[in-house]
């Protein structure tokens, strides 16, 4: 028997047979490893798309990508004021004018955006019926995550390639390596945030709970984590790694900047701060926060920092798989 | 002969408190199981095991033999008691989201919307539905891919008597097709024409089981489904106050 449906919804008749194309078809193994497979990377796609298309119809991409060129943009042009000059700075000083608005800026999108990720969709029950639809938790993380991911990286993409080209015409500048190191390292940074927030989202049973906790691990990371490390280090009358904690963390948030300007104008007289990290034992202790070897890697040439590729693959690594790992061990044991 | 669905010393704890307690029943292919109980008896929380938002602590729940994982539950329909979907997205989005994730295609959305008769309205707001109109884009959501068993909590809730009237028909012609139905009801007058089978959870322990008319024949003097829960959970009440 087939179905038959009349023009008023009521069906005659529905047939007993497997629906075409979709089960009840004898197949190999194989077939059905490829089939499953392919199930597991089209629910993936289709929340990550949800996720993406959600944000977008939010306003929050196009938002962002705003921000980020109204950012770039008045960092380029009034990056130096802090020294007296004004107008468009090639690559390499809008890089160093960027740097603190990018390592305030991209982990707190993350965070924000990570929070919401579960915590809203288990307080408004629509998680019941994706799962109840055949989806697995994994795949409904993950799938989450991947959306997570797409809705930071376009507006930070778009907002880099946009203020890049412009810089570019404008300044008349062509070294355009260290502010694409700065776009990948920053967006690297946001995911690693994004996965922080998605973790944190697991963990909490409210919005609220999520947003608090988000902008206290905010605060941690970007404020309090440098001047603890800072303290520890003084405490513990380290001056040669106290000197180097104060270079790469900014511990102090007061025209670091224009220190850092100043340091590329005039290298030759800033020799004392290179020499200190030339012998650096492996930094190793930046894997403990992302926010500092963030803006390591993205310090001037001038400065003489070389952060070991260990160092950061591992803390790459390591704060991506962490809360993963965390945010997968506790939705696997989560009543919804 | 292996059981549809066996449900095998299923037990969860919430504190000291245990929402079900060892809990023993099976269901054939084509079964329509009522599973009624008053309200905290834990029949959502065994909905909830089967459709894997909530954990078991002890015991299992095997479908055709073997455990459930999320490639099976495919082929299952669910509709929740408080219909949640995507407030911000149209009936139309809502149902093909969950229809993708199946598998199913735009064509079977459009047949399942047509049959609950949410057609008309397919582009408005979730948010801005009627229970009864939820609880119809609920129900075309389950059915979408001719779902082989249809899990319904409290479906009946709250609806008018011609949406009621439309659900158990949809009720029936797919239980007529072949699929097997678990229904947890208050509403035990709108239940009785379409079970064939019962089973009675009392503070999370199974108080009864069986066919309709296996129960009808156990409580002659019962003159409906209703009167026979009400025996039932007297007598299991007196029990408990002798004990």
């Amino acid at each position: 028997m087939k179905a038959e449906i009349i023009a008023n919804g009521s069906v005659h008749a529905v047939s007993a047979e497997p629906h075409p194309g979709t089960r009840g078809v004898e197949r190999t193994p194989a077939l059905k490893r490829w089939r499953h497979a392919l199930g597991l990377l089209r629910q993936t796609r289709i929340i990550a798309a949800k996720e993406f298309s959600d944000r977008f119809r939010s306003g929050w991409v196009v938002a962002c990508v705003l921000v980020w060129l109204g950012a770039i943009g008045l960092t380029s042009f009034l990056g130096l004021i802090q020294v007296g000059r004004i107008g468009v700075q090639g690559y390499e000083r809008t890089v160093i004018s960027l740097l603190n608005l990018v390592q305030y800026l991209v982990p707190l999108l993350g965070l924000l955006l990570g929070h919401d990720l579960m915590v809203s969709e288990n307080e408004e029950r629509t998680l019941r019926l994706v799962l109840a639809g055949g989806v697995s938790r994994a795949r409904l993380l993950f799938g989450k995550f991947i959306g997570g991911v797409l809705t930071l990286a376009v507006p930070l993409v778009l907002g880099f390639v946009i203020a890049g080209t412009a810089i570019g015409f404008a300044a008349r500048d062509n070294a355009i390596s260290p502010f694409l190191h700065l776009a990948i390292s920053g967006l690297i940074l946001g995911v690693i945030f994004l996965g922080t927030g998605l973790a944190i989202s697991t963990l909490s049973r409210t919005r609220v709970q999520a947003l608090v906790a988000a902008l206290l691990v905010w605060c941690f990371v970007v404020f309090v984590f440098d001047l603890v490390a800072l303290g520890i280090t003084l405490s513990a009358r380290a001056p040669a790694a106290a000197e180097e904690i104060d270079l790469l963390c900014d511990t102090t948030h007061v025209n670091a900047a224009a220190d850092i300007h100043a340091t590329f104008d005039n290298a030759g007289e800033t020799a004392h701060l290179a020499a200190v990290p030339q012998n650096p034992p492996s930094l190793g202790w930046l894997a403990l926060n992302p926010v500092d070897l963030f803006r390591a890697v993205n310090l001037p040439a001038q400065l003489g920092v070389h952060v070991p590729a260990t160092t950061i693959f591992s803390t790459v690594f390591l704060w991506l798989a962490l809360p993963f790992a965390l945010s997968f061990w506790r939705f696997h044991r989560t009543d919804l | 002969m292996t059981p549809y669905l066996q449900i095998s010393g299923l037990t969860k704890c919430y504190g000291a408190n245990h929402a079900l307690d060892g809990i023993e029943l099976s269901v054939e292919t084509g079964d329509v199981l009522a599973l009624l109980g008053p309200n905290g008896a834990g029949k959502s929380t065994l909905f909830g095991c089967l459709l894997g938002f909530t954990r078991p602590a002890q015991g299992e729940l095997r479908l055709n033999g073997s455990a459930i994982t999320a490639a099976e539950r495919l082929n299952f329909g669910y509709v929740a008691e408080r219909v949640a979907v995507y407030p911000q997205r149209t009936v139309r989005e809502n149902a093909q989201f969950f229809a993708e994730l199946k598998g199913y295609s735009d064509s079977e959305v459009q047949r399942q919307l047509t049959r609950v008769g949410l057609c008309s309205v397919q582009e408005r707001l979730a948010r801005a539905l009627s229970k009864g109109m939820l609880q119809r884009l609920g129900l075309a959501i389950a059915l979408c891919g001719r779902p082989e068993l249809l899990v319904l909590d409290e479906p009946f809730n709250g609806l008018d008597p011609a949406l009621l009237e439309t659900l158990q028909e949809i009720m029936r012609e797919e239980n007529e097709r072949g699929a097997t139905l678990l229904i947890s009801t208050h509403t035990m007058s709108a239940v009785e024409p379409l079970a064939t089978h019962v089973a009675i959870l009392l503070q999370g322990r199974l108080a009864s089981s069986g066919t309709l008319a296996q129960l009808k024949a156990e409580h002659p003097a019962a003159d409906s489904l209703e009167d026979i829960y009400h025996r039932i959970a007297r007598a299991k009440h007196s029990a408990e106050v002798l004990v």
